[in-house]
């Protein structure tokens, strides 16, 4: 039976490089995929490029595959690669690629191209004279009107499409746009299997969904984000990376390469099953709808899981008919800061503490939209879920931070500044600094949909 | 029967994330026993209840049989989103350690 073998090559900006090479020197792959891009890294690099032609895309895609294009020769120039790190500008990070391979004598390499999720305002209006309304799917506010005004970029989630185009017209790596982290892995599974968009192959492109969900956070399904973290062994700090098994009729196993660390078991599996889902039984993806709830996993060996096929029910529907569509707006600035409390009394000095920044916003007449006191150490991250702390048990020091959301920057800078940075000398004795990160300009996104007709993608095969 | 309290990290895996401002949390029943519990003890009226104001919006849950899992799914959750909001864990990933806590009772 057919068979091809996908490893996961990154889930972020940036991840572990030597994961990536580890997959490629010993994972026995036909193809690898390679997510860059979190929900607003392309606001991000929508505004670099705006400021510089020359940038825009994920710089760390250029160390990567100076590393890695030299195994990807001495296994033949056999398996082949999708990466969406070409963000805002997957033309230039194409001839940056090209330009490597030139100086490490590759002997060639065909690149795809491909563009056109990035959608101009421009086109955002045309839409809108049309009619739509671009229905915000967070939060129902039905018209994206509001914040036009404020609008920075624009994108769609695109499908594997031009992926598998570009692999069809000898395209050893592929670069695109904003891709969805799932049609990488789609694309690479479809190509090989022969796998079409037609009705005939719903069931085994819902079972890609699924594994492509499974591998596109890359460390994380082999235990690196587990709740088996502290018994899963990583002898020599090298975290491993997925990979996936599939045959022609859709069964899958999933491994990871014997001397890397963690492991892949039915658990860490069903961790990244159950991650960013919502309704299991309409999983959407721009390549299908996926149901999470049609496979079972089974432990078959040393890390080694089979996902297969559980009932007769299809694993997955027909692709949906429209895109996910993220609007980047601006909405104001953050700034924050954090200074350490020393025991003892820690919640007495945090308590009089935020009394105080109180008052001094009012007393200064500064207005932030939202502020956010939180104590490092008790409340930061689970809020007010946390129970009292125990009068008889305190920590000995606290971080105590103050956090300010203001409509400009001058407010924001105030606030940290005034509110924030001097508290270091209204706590009582005993604390330490740290640097405060840099005031943020916030990119809200607008989550919408986009019907598929009205983003058109382009392949460019570059070569070189 | 005699009831006794438990926490739900006592019977249970979890794992959150994030899209905008939504939260989702998978709840990973440990055995077919704790399945059936948390399908029966965990709703969206106690979730919320536990959050106290960090989730405003609506709570939806999707049992998983296969996986013996629950998909927890709440909206308005996360201070505006992980590019708006002013909390640290930007992208709710410890909303799983939060709901862990959570008390139920079971027999004894």
């Amino acid at each position: 039976m057919k068979k091809v073998r996908v490893g996961a090559g990154s889930s972020g900006w940036p991840d572990f490089k030597d994961g990536a090479l580890d997959v490629a020197r010993n994972g026995d792959i036909d193809y690898m995929s390679f997510d860059h891009l979190a929900e607003l890294t392309m606001a991000i690099l929508q505004s670099q490029r705006a400021k510089d032609p020359n940038r825009g895309y994920i710089p760390e895609v250029l160390p990567l595959m100076r590393d890695l294009l030299p195994i990807w020769k001495e296994k033949d120039k056999h398996f082949r690669m999708a990466n969406n790190g070409g963000g805002a500008n997957p033309g230039k990070c194409a001839d940056e690629v090209l330009k490597i391979s030139q100086e490490l004598n590759l002997g060639g390499i065909k690149i795809g191209v491909v563009t056109g999720d990035d959608i101009p305002l421009s086109k955002v209006d045309e839409l809108r004279a049309q009619g739509l309304k671009f229905k915000n799917l967070d939060t129902g506010e039905e018209d994206i009107g509001r914040v036009r005004d404020r609008l920075l970029g624009a994108y769609a989630y695109t499908g594997a499409d031009k992926i598998i185009e570009a692999y069809e017209q000898g395209a050893n790596l592929v670069l695109t746009g904003r891709a969805s982290d799932n049609s990488l892995y789609c694309g690479n599974f479809m190509h090989p299997l022969g796998w079409k968009f037609e009705d005939e192959y719903v069931d085994r492109i819902g079972m890609a969904v699924i594994v492509g969900h499974l591998l596109e956070c890359s460390s994380w399904s082999a235990g690196t984000c587990s709740n088996l973290w502290e018994e899963l062994e990583y002898p020599k700090g090298n975290p491993g990376f997925p990979i996936a098994e599939m045959d022609e009729d859709g069964g899958c196993i999933i491994t990871k390469t014997p001397n890397s660390g963690g492991g892949i078991r039915v658990l860490t599996l069903k961790e990244h099953l159950v991650y960013e889902v919502h309704d299991p039984h309409n999983y959407l993806m721009p390549d299908g709808i996926a149901d999470i709830t049609t496979i079972k996993l089974e432990q078959i060996d040393k890390d080694v899981v089979r996902v297969s096929k559980l009932g007769d029910a299809s694993r997955g529907k027909k692709r949906p008919d429209t895109l996910k569509f993220c609007l980047a707006y601006n909405d104001g600035y953050i700034s924050e800061e954090t200074t350490v409390i020393s025991g003892p009394k820690v919640f007495k000095m945090a308590e009089k503490m935020e009394d105080f920044i109180y008052k001094r916003l009012d007393y200064l007449n500064l207005h932030p939209k939202e502020v956010l006191i939180s104590l490092v150490g008790y409340n930061s991250l689970q809020g007010p879920t946390v129970p009292p702390p125990d009068p008889d048990h305190e920590p000995n020091e606290l971080g105590f931070r103050a956090a300010f959301k203001c409509d400009t920057r001058e407010e924001a800078r105030a606030c940290r500044t005034e509110c924030g940075h001097l508290a270091w000398g209204c706590c009582g004795p005993g604390i330490g600094f740290t640097q405060p990160p840099a005031i943020r300009p916030v990119f809200a996104l607008w989550p919408t949909l986009i019907p598929r007709e009205a983003v058109v993608e382009q392949l460019e095969i570059k070569e070189g | 029967m005699a009831k006794k309290k438990i926490r739900l990290k006592d019977i249970c895996w979890y794992r959150s994330g994030d899209k905008g401002d939504i939260s989702n949390i998978g709840l990973m029943a440990k055995d077919e026993k704790a399945y059936e519990i948390i399908k029966k003890e965990v709703t969206p009226e106690r979730i919320k209840a536990h959050f106290k104001g960090w989730v405003k919006g609506d709570i939806k849950i999707w049992p998983m049989d296969n996986l013996q899992a629950l998909e927890i799914v709440m909206y308005e959750a996360l201070g505006g989103g992980a590019t708006k909001t002013l909390r640290i864990d930007q992208t709710g990933k410890s909303m799983g350690n939060a709901l862990c806590w959570m008390e139920i009772e079971i027999d004894e």
